[in-house]
């Protein structure tokens, strides 16, 4: 899996932030945008495109959307 | 003074959770058992922990209703029925699927209606007795992310109204609780998605905390037994004082 990819999917369940925003290093828990239904989107979205179950701890422990995206690298 | 005494009782979702303790506490209220549930191992863990003899368990999927063939044929008629089983999804309405709309709907309300049909048809209700569905206090609200589980409970509460409308002239009794968030193996699950930490905050919403499996099995020995005679077609709320807030 492609980092690049990750990042488009992820900006793709929100609805207000600008895409630009969607880096790597970025903070998702810092987006105006981020709540419970966003977790919610993401735990839907890792499990559709990668066929990876993402708990609210893994996202709890993480920081950055890297930290994301290396949870599900290590679970798909 | 509560009893169940002989009567013939059926409970499905008993593998765990609220349905085992159902099965449990009936029993020992004098209740004959016939447990349902998809896991045999923990079906007979249940079925270990019934007071008394005489109980029955089937090993049944009920979303498939070709499964219900030996139940029916081997079944004689019925004071109660607890429809239990259940499960929950939690999923965001922009990812909701085909698959998944009807895998939902398929336990929580297909296959509830669909046994007590097959009941009916085949006369396992007895006269006055008491059919109880297990609906969740979500149906009442909109949790973000609970759209399936939510609009499958409400239409649950919902048939059992109509249910009871067709059986009264038969002098059987059909009502729905709705429980607020119960700690079971379920939610448990539940708290993998949510995070422990935000499953506290939530329980911190709840007066008198979250609830034990027992206060829901109270509620529905209430209505198994000969005291709630004159209670159909209702919903029964209990949360812990949730909604009072």
């Amino acid at each position: 899996m492609e980092i690049n990819t990750f990042l488009k999917n992820f900006a793709d369940i929100l609805e207000d932030t600008d895409a630009a925003l969607i880096q790597q290093e970025t903070v998702f828990r810092d987006l105006d945008e981020w709540d419970s239904l966003i977790a919610l989107s993401l735990i839907a979205m890792a499990d559709e495109e990668y066929s990876v179950k993402l708990t609210g701890d893994d996202i709890k422990s993480s920081n950055s959307l890297n930290d994301i995206f290396e949870i599900i690298k290590n679970k798909a | 003074m509560i009893t169940l005494q002989d009567k013939n009782i059926l409970v499905t979702g008993a593998s765990s959770g609220i349905g085992r303790q159902i099965a449990i506490t009936a029993s020992e209220l004098g209740a004959k058992l016939t447990i349902i549930g998809r896991n045999i191992q923990k079906l007979e863990e249940t079925l270990a922990l019934l007071a008394g003899d005489g109980h029955k368990i089937y090993v049944i999927d009920l979303s498939d209703a070709a499964n219900l063939t030996s139940l029916i044929s081997e079944s004689t008629a019925y004071d109660g029925v607890v429809f239990n089983a259940g499960v929950v999804e939690y999923l965001p309405v922009k990812f909701l699927n085909e698959n998944k709309i009807n895998s939902v709907f398929a336990t929580n309300f297909d296959s509830n209606v669909v046994l007590s049909q097959k009941l009916m048809k085949n006369k396992l209700l007895k006269k006055g007795g008491s059919l109880v569905f297990v609906s969740s206090i979500s149906s009442k609200l909109g949790v973000p992310g609970t759209a399936m589980y939510t609009a499958s409970k409400a239409a649950l509460s919902a048939f059992s109204k109509v249910l009871a409308s067709e059986l009264a002239s038969q002098g059987i009794r059909c009502n729905s609780v709705s429980p607020g968030i119960i700690k079971t193996a379920m939610t448990e699950q539940a708290a993998h998605v949510v995070s422990d930490e935000e499953l506290k905050k939530a329980e911190a919403e709840y007066p008198l905390g979250y609830g034990q499996p027992e206060d829901v099995a109270g509620l529905i020995m209430y209505l198994l037994s000969d005291i709630s005679k004159w209670m159909t077609g209702s919903d029964l709320v209990i949360d812990g004082g949730f909604t009072l807030k």
